[in-house]
């Protein structure tokens, strides 16, 4: 018997969520917004599996993960910041120039 | 009896897909209601795994049940709301729920970082950029979900198998005897006068990890740099795109910064 499997439940329903939302939420905002969702849900399983090998690895994982995270957020925000100057709307489907 | 535990795991997944495709936005008929219903038939599904013997020992308990449910909870109306802002507040209510869990794990520094970071840091960032570029009012390209059904399809079909092994595994490796019980491991780490999890956290970091953390430090310079040379380059505003959809105010020419 395990401790963690609960945690790991809550962290794949998260991860899938955030999946959806990525896939289907066409604003760019929201779209980054739903790979931070999915990155909630890594940590709580890194923390997790971390926990069961009684090391604190995972939460160090977790750590850098947080690192990419806000390098993510600057870095796409400014790109959507952009994107948005120059097609005067935040729709993902705006840029797709060829349709078929 | 295995079995009929992982059939409920993935029944679980199952009723959450459906609640999921019934809530996200369309612009037909509205099905929230449906969707709510069955959003909270797979709560109380997941309820019944957590609380049983099958998934944990004693892992689960009311600070869990609760953090849980409201993570879940908003995280699901974080990505079916029609206001970006909503998006952003509900989402600082999935990490302020995401923290306890982490608290319960004995990550204390984590939840204290997470909780800085990102409500305190990266949300700010969003919601700035959010009042950057919002028109007013719910644009037409927030109403209408796009292939939602594929989406919740691949999405949960493929976390609800990994979740299916995941849940199975470790009790495996638990009887193998190659695993530690995780609390007898903090309290021997305790014992060994280690010392607290910052402690732990902060001499891992600065002793196994320590290349890693250059690394980011300098990603982190690399990235600053970017944000900035993207921001000041100067685009022509090119109107509205192509399709004929309806673009607000488009082509309106906004100075850099």
């Amino acid at each position: 018997m395990n401790d963690i499997a609960p945690y790991i439940f809550l962290g794949a329903l998260l991860f899938a969520i955030g999946m959806v939302g990525f896939m289907t939420r066409r604003n760019l905002i929201v779209i980054f917004l739903s790979t931070e969702l999915m990155f909630q849900g890594v940590v709580v399983n890194l923390v997790a599996m971390g926990r069961l090998h009684g090391q604190v690895d995972g939460q160090i994982f977790a750590l850098f993960l947080l690192v990419i995270a806000a390098v993510e957020a600057g870095l796409a925000l400014g790109l959507v910041v952009l994107l948005y100057r120059r097609k005067g709307t935040l729709d993902a489907e705006s840029w797709s120039t060829m349709w078929g | 009896m295995t079995e009929m535990w992982v059939i409920l795991i993935y029944g679980t997944f199952v009723l959450g897909g459906l609640a999921l495709y019934f809530l996200l936005p369309t612009t037909g008929r509205s099905t929230k209601m449906a969707g709510a219903i069955f959003g909270l038939a797979a709560l109380a599904g997941a309820m019944v795994l957590c609380s049983s013997r099958f998934l944990s020992a004693s892992g689960a308990n009311a600070f869990f049940y609760l953090s849980a449910s409201v993570a879940i909870g908003s995280a699901v109306l974080m990505v079916v709301s029609e206001k970006p802002v909503y998006s952003a507040l509900y989402f600082v209510l999935v990490i302020l729920a995401v923290t306890p869990l982490l608290l319960l794990q004995h990550a204390e520094f984590l939840a204290i970082a997470l909780v800085i970071i990102y409500a305190g840091a990266i949300l700010v960032t969003y919601v700035f950029v959010i009042m950057l570029s919002q028109q007013s009012g719910p644009s037409i390209y927030d109403r209408r979900a796009r292939s939602p059904l594929v989406a919740v399809l691949a999405g949960f079909t493929s976390m609800a198998l990994v979740a299916g092994q995941m849940a199975v595994l470790p009790q495996e490796w638990a009887i193998q005897g190659t695993l530690v019980s995780s609390e007898a491991a903090a309290d021997a780490a305790e014992m060994a006068g280690v010392g607290s999890n910052i402690e732990m956290v902060g001499r891992a970091m600065v002793s196994r990890y320590v290349v890693a953390l250059e690394i980011a430090g300098v990603l982190l310079l690399v990235a600053m740099i970017g944000a900035i040379v993207v921001s000041r380059k100067k685009v022509p505003a090119e109107g509205p795109g192509l399709g004929g959809l309806p673009l607000g105010k488009a082509g309106r020419e906004v100075p850099p910064f």
